[in-house]
């Protein structure tokens, strides 16, 4: 089955390393890929594109109304499809219904962008109102992760997403640990899987080969492909791709979250 | 340098209400629209006159912030249970579509035998045909029109657009609004040329409901013809095909047909359906300069401006139009005599016979007239 993916969590979290990494990784297991990046900072894809900013398509929609596919979808490392949403300067406009605008031009100038077997959204980190969910609700997307680390806010703002999903009715795929060091930070990230009735499908250690790797515009796929890092971005690319386990996640309550993250703290 | 669109000030045609008005072409039951009460307020009333009922969902502020899904599924059931259709629209309007609202989820909860269609529209589109596009599209997919109809549609609005680029409410960054001439004096000199027995062209170029209205003058001028007894100087044009267009503007056709047969008007040509003013042009001006020819005077009622000049080169124009801000592009075009019909379009809603019109009866008065004047003089 085809797999159109929705990655959220905190803002800073991780989710453009981890969508571009996951990207990178399916594309070289021989899978059609594309990227969307729904965040005005429009970064998503950068590291697919050796470090060059694509126009994105607000840009394009705000100089001249019609937007072509070439203006607009690049391809990147390892034939990635990318795309970059964009949105308005920050203070003015509304960055909502950019993203509601840009998914109804991505449909209408690339219908076949559903043909992919692997459609990444890379949403951005607070889901602030209606067009926060556009890629869910206008952009087919089928199966949703929240990436947290085991960090209270982080884990906050995911258990808060769950709570979003569970109100549009979105079933949750799973949930990744992308760590920050924290305390027992594997365990724990295991136990509020479970509690919320989820399971967590990837973790992703902290090793700074990401974050040298794309201060010089690359994913650790195409840079470092021999790493160990490389090898658990291609894990978890797989077991995403294999996944078909989704449930209704069950948010904690705040008072439970707490205490769920005191325990682990040494 | 990219070059600035153009910026156009008067207000225009709303995307919103060219859906309700496609709504109600297609005989849905119900129209929701999904925001602020007071949203196309005017023109949803005057639907209602014309077998559409429409309500809102009444947004306000809270709703703006939080989000209105429950209160439109609030009105969805109330039109269920009051009203039964058998079809309810669900439209957009700016404040619901920029906050993200999902029509589609409120549909889903649409009991057996109710078909929700939802539109996804706002008033912020360059043109009102969006709006109509908007709906024709999940029609299609649901069946209520063909394809091909659907195609045959996106090519007359596609048309239709540009006809107002060149001519029309789109042709200028500011339109002034205005009256036009003086009806009466316009009358004085048609009755005159139809007197002294010129070779007249009538043409009905007009759009759906409006042909109620429009049509009339084309019946006063035959009309008065006859009184002169010179009717056979008369060729009319029609653009009432009766077998094209959506169910609701074939039944107007079909109406307006029936009454020029009534008053025993011959309908010389016709040049299309009422819902295709905007690509009738080449075909008049093929049958004018190839089939007739030698035509002194035209009197165009409708869409004056869809025609294109060539046709009517050499003739003394009397075009009359709904739209005081298409007085001025007329006039531009080298229409002599420009005559607004004032508030034609609410008047034509929820008729299915002719609307006399204000042209139409100072063009009989001032004939009736000149024939008691002249039965005087032969006294």
């Amino acid at each position: 089955m085809k797999k159109i993916i929705a990655i959220y969590g905190k803002g800073g979290i991780g989710k453009s390393s981890t969508a571009s990494n996951v990207a990178a990784a399916c594309a070289l297991n021989g899978k059609k890929v594309m990227l969307i990046g729904c965040d005005p900072k429009s970064d998503s894809s950068i590291t697919l594109l050796g470090g060059r900013r694509i126009p994105t398509v607000l840009d394009v929609l705000r100089e001249n109304k019609n937007v072509e596919k070439e203006d607009v979808i690049f391809e990147g490392f390892g034939g990635v499809k990318c795309m970059e949403v964009g949105g308005p300067e920050p203070g003015v406009g509304c960055a909502g219904r950019g993203i509601i605008v840009a998914i109804e031009t991505l449909k209408k100038i690339y219908p076949q962008y559903l043909d992919n077997d692997l459609i990444i959204y890379d949403v951005p980190g607070d889901v602030v109102c209606g067009g926060f969910v556009a890629p869910i609700k206008k952009g087919f997307v089928n199966e949703v992760y929240v990436l947290t680390s085991g960090e209270y806010m982080p884990l906050y703002a995911a258990n808060n997403i769950c709570r979003g999903f569970d109100k549009i009715g979105m079933e949750l795929g799973g949930v990744i640990c992308n760590s920050r060091n924290a305390d027992r930070e594997r365990e724990l990230a295991e136990e509020f899987s479970d509690r919320i009735g989820s399971r967590l499908i990837g973790y992703i250690p902290k090793d700074p080969l990401v974050q040298s790797c794309e201060r010089d515009g690359f994913s650790v796929l195409e840079k470092a492909p021999d790493s160990e890092i490389a090898g658990v971005y291609t894990q978890l690319a797989e077991d995403l791709l294999a996944n078909s386990k989704r449930v209704k996640a069950a948010p904690l309550a705040d008072d439970a979250l707490r205490e769920l993250s005191k325990k682990y703290s040494v | 340098m990219i070059e600035k669109e153009k910026l156009i000030i008067h207000p225009r045609p709303s995307s919103i209400v060219a859906s309700l008005y496609t709504l109600r072409d297609l005989n849905v039951d119900v129209a929701i629209l999904h925001g602020p009460p007071g949203c196309s307020f005017k023109h949803a009333r005057l639907l209602e006159e014309d077998r559409l009922r429409v309500l809102t969902s009444s947004m306000d502020e809270n709703d703006f912030v939080f989000g209105g899904r429950e209160k439109l599924e609030r009105t969805i059931d109330k039109a269920i249970e009051m009203f039964r259709p058998k079809t309810i629209a669900l439209v957009g309007t700016c404040t619901s579509m920029i906050i993200g609202e999902e029509l589609t989820d409120a549909a889903a909860r649409a009991p057996e035998g109710v078909e929700i269609i939802c539109v996804e529209t706002h008033a912020g589109y360059a043109n009102n045909t969006d709006g109509v596009i908007s709906v024709l599209e999940p029609a299609s997919e649901r069946g209520m029109i063909s394809a091909d109809e659907l195609n045959r549609q996106r090519r007359l609005l596609a048309e239709a657009t540009n006809v107002e680029i060149r001519h029309g409410a789109a042709s200028k960054g500011y339109l002034e609004p205005s009256r036009g001439d003086i009806k009466y004096k316009a009358a004085e000199q048609l009755a005159e040329l139809i007197r002294s027995g010129k070779k007249i062209a009538g043409i009905l170029n007009a759009k759906k409901e409006t042909a109620y209205m429009f049509a009339d003058e084309l019946i006063a001028l035959y009309e008065t013809a006859r009184l002169f007894g010179k009717e056979s100087n008369i060729t009319i044009f029609s653009n009432t095909d009766s077998a094209l267009g959506l169910p609701r503007v074939k039944e107007h056709a079909a109406n307006v047909m029936k009454a020029f047969d009534a008053r025993h008007i011959p309908v010389h040509e016709i040049i299309g359906g009422l819902d295709e003013y905007a690509v009738t042009g080449d075909l008049v001006k093929d049958l004018i300069l190839n089939k007739y020819g030698g035509f002194d005077a035209a009197v165009i009622a409708g869409v004056p401006h869809a025609l294109p000049m060539e046709a009517l080169a050499g003739m003394e124009l009397f075009s009359i139009t709904n739209g005081p801000r298409q007085v001025a592009p007329l006039k531009e075009m080298g229409h002599q005599h420009v005559m607004v019909e004032i508030d034609l379009h609410p008047q034509t809603l929820g008729v299915s016979s002719i609307v006399p019109s204000e042209f139409g009866d100072t063009l009989r008065a001032v004939a009736a007239d000149k024939t008691a004047s002249n039965a005087g003089e032969i006294k």
